[in-house]
């Protein structure tokens, strides 16, 4: 060992477990030429979310430091539609007169930027910054909006505010009872498992997932039960519990009274939704959801958590709505050893959606409608408010505008791989390649990089410094343990360059503790108000919760005494199913459900280009059950084809019993025609509840090898 | 009739509902927006006082299980907020359809464009000696109309049916005495009340004509298996008895009450609660005196309009959708009944909705409502799962040449009151019993409910219920590849490796392969299984 070691967090999910880089013996360091050795050592730290435990990815995390095929110069495409190698002020200039130009022609609203949730909450904030200040422009989102959208609204609508966890993971450690609903966190952040172990221990870890997941499966032998409803029926699952709960007297009369809103609109919303009936929805038994809601209500510690697999609907925020309406009736929320809470899954997916980058924010969770907010911010900036453009279009909708008449004619993207992580992917492609001019900041070459004009090459996490907000609303730091390589640039710099060349009004920071103390003034005041936290405080080991006004000590944990909303209560927000959950869907059609290995993360960018990440899952398997593969004549290890109206997929089929028969699962990490998202839709949650059910229905066949 | 079109619509299309049952109120619910933006004016006429409230749940409320406002459905100040006329406690005396009025008991006139009947079932009162019934013919309602039309007929003391809250307080009120009750049928609404009551402590005993309980919903198995059930909760079960008469006492304060029920084959049954669950009958009295075309319900065509009066809709358990053809017009008997279930009729409100808006819209409506399939019978209770649907009578060894795609498959274990049955055709669900294993039948209704293809191993269904149903590949916790460390998923065979190279300790482990690195939930299966490998060690040495 030599050096010293350098604090920080992994690099990936929203877990953010701790972990020491250590730099690598000079000598020992050579390495093959396919793989050559991690320039840092990485170990676990000890911290109160992982306890120095971490997963194979962040394990390995290291490795794609000096991977060979890191991108070390700007890429520009030239005369011959190939990218090359070029200088940096070559392609920032390039970059600035284009969108110059296009701007000039089609107007402010022609030029988009497309975040990131694993981006620092500098790089976040100054994004937005950017985007509104630099290009004028309203047309900014991220891909937040694929994963987080609607379990942040639901929590709006419901509390007034939307944190992840309104309180330390550490919590879920005295549980009795941990309802988790759509969520994998086995594979998707297993460290997190280890917080179980207490519902584990009292038998209470109840999973709702169509799927047997490793999460599913820790519940085996007595310490839980997994429920295992048809996919897209949780709303109607959870409208059945809640019916129980009332029918049953099980509510919290108390908290109801006192604490909340709506009660009897909702009553009369769930009287419908008898057991039975919901039975023969979600093919969940009558008498298992009796256990639950009867387990839900016995008064020891409870949490209820939700993830993507309840989310990720066109009725998600309703669905999302539901699951807070449940633990509203059990007073959960608040109450100390229990609460209600939504599993972030990127990295920075919570500090992400808080500062500026999402189209209708500005930074501290302010609406950018709101004039008194437009004013605050204007301020900070150093500009008149009418200077900041109003509210632009959401993610999907952005990238539906690519290349279209009134849309986007160039797009500007940090941290995310949107060809491979996009719904309805096919058609993302295709407008990408519409567009008059693409800037991708990625370190490789990703399969979204691969369609732009200039790709910019970026530091990676372990040679940057910045701040992070992890799952639970805790604000954390990222350290540098080493330094980038020659020819790649920090996205700090990259901003403040291009805002320099595009004579943007204010002043746009390098140094990330400059961002952060703008930051800071920013939000104050706002929701999400970060004005008490400065670097040194977090570097000496301070757990800092937001919200954190100047002059307090943070807040752990939310809703003790009231909630956000004015008047401190929150809200039972009635939500109603759309009749179409009651026709069936044709016969001959499964269930597409896509979702997470333990091996990769979001579009695989970084984690296909780890050897021992790439080589346990090499490539994406359609799980079918076998009673399913028999009917299509489906055996283990053949290829198949699924289609629908959107797309074509082939992968190879695993036979397995952990999967109803009625759908199959295809992870989406993976790229070319193994892209899961080619067959989801786009179709998104109007949170008024406009009704869509056939998205996802995919048919499947086994295709011959020569056809493969 | 048509509407003159008023521009800006200024006059709204004038629908008058009668019945707020649950179908009614699902009605009114579905129109509330087109009654906020004016395009429809409503008005609601409804007999009983209390709100729209969910009679599903009326046996739950009759044993004490659930509040009245748990079971509510419809919101007064929401309706009339939304601009609609809200009448509950009046009825309806008469249809003028020539004038487009309907005439209430205090006399008001509420003219309408469309008229709605959602007027609902009453329950079936038997015949038998002891009580009085009423004749509801064209002439008796004529001659009696007031006193008959929306009332049930009044039953003696210590005699009830179960339909409504009236009803409930009376069988609750035994209940929570724990008095003797005896149900009359054994369909599936005297069955659930039989079995919440007996739950609620209650001593019930029922009593039907039939072989075996459910026998509308169950073939012979199905009903012995669920038979032997009902016998294990308590529940006793008198089959093969027609109820005769009924016999009275008069209470202390001079009432004459319920005292015992004597049946066709002479049994004499002592009880304080008489509960009639004999079925129900469509209330058609309004639409038989307005002349309109009347079978065991309302008839109405496929798009829920009267065959009789395109202007009068009816919906719900009094309505009864016979497609008209020459073959049916011609017919005097004509086919179907109400399903009397909730779930059609509210599908029926839905649609009927979604004319009427296209109707006052002036836009072309829609022209039939979606057919409905068997619905599905689900006993509501908690200790006897019983789920059917479908014609059930069928038997596996009959080699019927008719239906040439027909499977049976079957599944009977009495002793611990299991059974299955599945009817399928060209391999599609048409018909299933399920008993006591509510996995299966929960997956089973799924399947029905999609039209899905069964799996050709039938089996596959019973093993929802099985113990060990998760026929998983590393159910042996120490085969080689099972996993024991999720976070970096290693092994068995990993951490055997790793031992076999000297790495003997869980800490050594997991240096090596990362196991138990992660939550470090799986160290002491690690232990376990490190400890396993040395015995294995140690056996071979000494052998070898």
């Amino acid at each position: 060992m030599t050096g010293a070691s350098t604090p920080t967090h992994c690099p990936y999910c929203a877990l953010q477990c701790a972990m020491s880089l250590t730099a690598s013996p000079a000598a020992s360091s050579a390495g093959s030429a396919d793989a050559p050795s991690a320039p840092v050592t990485v170990a676990g730290r000890d911290f109160p979310t992982n306890r120095g435990g971490l997963c194979k990815k962040g394990w390995t995390s290291a490795e794609l430091l000096r991977a060979p095929s890191r991108l070390l110069a700007p890429l520009v495409r030239g005369e011959d539609g190939e990218l090359h190698e070029s200088g940096w002020d070559e392609a920032l200039d390039l970059v600035a007169a284009r969108l110059r130009g296009i701007r000039a022609s089609h107007g402010a609203d022609a030029v988009g930027v497309f975040g990131g949730g694993g981006l620092t909450n500098e790089k976040a904030y100054q994004l937005g910054k950017f985007a509104r200040l630099a290009l004028g422009t309203s047309r900014i989102d991220y891909n937040g909006r694929f994963c987080m959208s609607s379990a942040a609204a639901a929590g709006n609508r419901a509390f007034g505010v939307d944190r992840g966890l309104p309180f330390p993971l550490e919590d879920l450690d005295g549980a009795a009872t941990v309802l988790l609903l759509g969520s994998n966190p086995g594979e998707t952040m297993p460290p997190f498992i280890g917080h179980l172990a207490g519902a584990q221990a009292a038998g209470g870890l109840v999973v709702v997932d169509p799927r047997r997941t490793a999460t599913a499966r820790l519940t085996d032998d007595g310490k839980g039960m997994h429920v295992q409803p048809a996919p897209g029926t949780d709303l109607v699952l959870l409208l059945g519990l809640i019916h129980l709960v009332i029918a049953e007297g099980l509510v919290d009369d108390e908290y109801v009274a006192t604490r909340t809103t709506g009660f009897d609109g909702l009553r009369r919303s769930v009287a419908a939704w008898w057991p039975e009936r919901v039975q023969s929805i979600t093919g969940v038994a009558a008498l298992t959801l009796r256990r639950l809601a009867r387990r839900l209500a016995s008064g020891a510690p409870t949490f209820i958590l939700t993830g993507r697999g309840v989310e990720q609907h066109v009725d998600g925020t309703d669905t999302a709505t539901a699951a807070i309406n449940l633990a509203l009736l059990l007073g959960l929320p608040g109450r100390p050893g229990s609460g209600y809470g939504t599993l972030t899954g990127q990295g920075n997916g919570q500090g992400g959606r808080e500062h500026g980058q999402k189209c209708d924010q500005l930074p501290g969770y302010r609406k950018i409608t709101d004039p008194d907010a437009r004013a605050h911010v204007a301020r900070v900036w150093g500009v008149a408010p009418d200077v900041i453009p109003g509210p632009g279009i959401p993610a999907v909708e952005l990238l539906q505008s690519l290349g279209r008449p009134g849309g986007l004619r160039a797009l500007m993207v940090h941290g995310s791989n949107v060809v491979i992580s996009s719904p309805n992917a096919g058609a993302v492609r295709h407008g990408l390649e519409s567009l008059d001019f693409l800037v991708v900041c990625d370190f490789f070459r990703s399969e979204t990089a691969d369609l732009a004009d200039v790709v910019l090459p970026v530091a990676q996490w372990a040679e940057e410094e910045g701040t992070m907000t992890s799952l639970e609303g805790r604000v954390i730091r990222r350290l540098p343990a080493l330094d980038p390589p020659e020819g790649v640039r920090d996205e700090l710099w990259i901003l403040h360059e291009l805002a320099r060349r595009l004579d943007a009004p204010s002043v746009f920071h390098v140094r990330p503790e400059d961002v952060f103390e703008e930051l800071r003034l920013a939000s104050e005041g706002g929701i999400a108000d970060y004005s008490g936290i400065d670097y040194a405080m977090l570097d000496a080991g301070e757990a800092a919760y937001w919200p954190y006004p100047r002059g307090s000590r943070g807040t752990p944990r939310l809703f003790a005494d009231r909630f956000a909303h004015a008047d401190g209560l929150a809200r039972l927000v009635s939500v109603r199913v759309r009749a179409e959950v009651e026709h069936p869907s044709p016969a001959d059609v499964l269930t597409l459900v896509t979702g997470r290995l333990l091996e990769h993360y979001q579009s695989g960018a970084q984690t296909r280009r780890v050897p021992e990440l790439a080589d346990a899952q090499p490539e994406a398997l359609a799980t079918v059950h076998p009673a399913t593969a028999a009917r299509f004549d489906i055996r283990d290890g053949d290829t198949v084809e699924l289609v629908n109206s959107r797309g074509v997929v082939r992968c190879r089929a695993r036979l397995s019993t952990d999967i109803r028969p009625d759908a199959v699962f295809v992870p989406f990490h993976f790229a070319g025609l193994q892209t899961a998202n080619l067959l989801t839709s786009d179709a998104v949650d109007p949170v008024s509840a406009m009704p869509e059910f056939k998205t996802n229905l995919v048919s499947i066949r086994p295709i011959s090898e020569a056809v493969a | 009739m048509t509407r003159p079109i008023v521009p800006n619509g200024s006059t709204p299309f004038r629908v008058v509902l009668v019945g707020f049952g649950p179908v009614g109120a699902r009605l009114v619910e579905e129109l509330l927006p087109a009654v906020r933006s004016g395009e429809i004016g409503l008005t609601v006429v409804g007999v009983e006082s209390a709100h729209a409230y969910n009679r599903v749940l009326v046996a739950e409320y009759a044993v004490g299980g659930t509040s009245l406002d748990a079971m509510s459905l419809a919101d007064r100040d929401e309706m009339e907020l939304a601009g609609v006329r809200l009448l509950t406690g009046v009825q309806v005396a008469s249809i003028e359809r020539e004038a487009h009025t309907v005439t209430l008991d205090d006399g008001e006139l509420l003219p309408y464009d469309r008229l709605v009947l959602a007027t609902g079932a009453r329950a079936n009162v038997p015949t038998l000696d002891g009580v009085e019934r009423h004749r509801r013919d064209r002439m008796s309602l004529e001659k009696y109309g007031a006193a008959l039309i929306g009332r049930d007929d009044a039953l003696p003391a210590g005699i009830t049916s179960l339909r409504d809250l009236d009803d409930a307080e009376r069988v609750l009120e035994a209940v929570r005495d724990r008095r003797r009750i005896v149900v009359l049928g054994a369909g599936v609404l005297g069955l659930e009340i039989a079995l919440a009551a007996a739950h609620a402590g209650a001593q019930v005993c029922v009593v039907h004509h039939g072989p075996h309980p459910m026998p509308r919903n169950l073939d012979r198995g199905g009903g012995q298996v669920l038979r032997t059930a009902l016998r294990r909760t308590g529940v006793s079960v008198i089959a093969h008895s027609r109820a005769e008469a009924v016999g009275f006492r008069t209470d202390d304060d001079g009432t004459r009450r319920f005292d015992f029920l004597v049946t066709a084959d002479g049994k004499t049954l002592h009880g304080d609660l008489l509960l009639l669950s004999c079925g129900v009958t469509p209330r058609t009295d309004l639409a038989v005196l307005a002349g309109l075309r009347t079978a065991t319900g309302i008839v109405v065509d496929a798009d829920l309009r009267s065959w009789t009066d395109p202007d009068i809709s009816a919906i719900g358990d009094c309505a009864q959708v016979v497609e008209r053809t020459e073959e049916t017009a011609g017919r005097r008997d004509l086919p179907g009944a109400p399903s009397g279930l909730i779930g059609p009729g509210w599908r029926q409100a839905a649609w009927l909705a979604r004319q009427l808006v296209a109707v006052a819209r002036g836009q072309e409506p829609e022209t039939s409502a979606p057919a409905e399939r068997d619905a599905i019978v689900a006993l509501k209770a908690e200790h006897v799962d019983v789920v059917a649907v479908g014609q059930v009578t069928a038997d596996p060894w009959e080699d019927d040449a008719l239906v040439p795609s027909r499977g049976i498959a079957q599944w009977a274990d009495a002793e611990h009151g299991r059974y299955v049955k599945m009817i399928t055709d060209g391999g599609v669900l048409t018909g299933f019993v399920s008993i006591g294993m509510p996995r299966t039948a929960a997956e089973l209704t799924l399947l029905f409910e999609r039209r899905a293809e069964l799996p050709a191993d039938r089996s596959m269904l019973l093993r929802f219920d099985g113990p060990d149903y998760d026929p998983r590949d590393d159910a042996d916790a120490f085969a080689p590849t099972s996993t024991v460390c999720w976070c970096n998923a290693v092994t068995v065979e990993g951490i055997e490796t790793s031992a076999s190279c000297g790495n003997t300790t869980v800490d050594g482990v997991g240096r090596d392969t990362r196991a138990g690195t992660g939550c470090g939930g799986c160290k002491g299966r690690i232990a376990e299984v490190l400890a396993r490998y040395a015995d294995n060690e140690e056996a071979t040495r000494l052998t070898g």
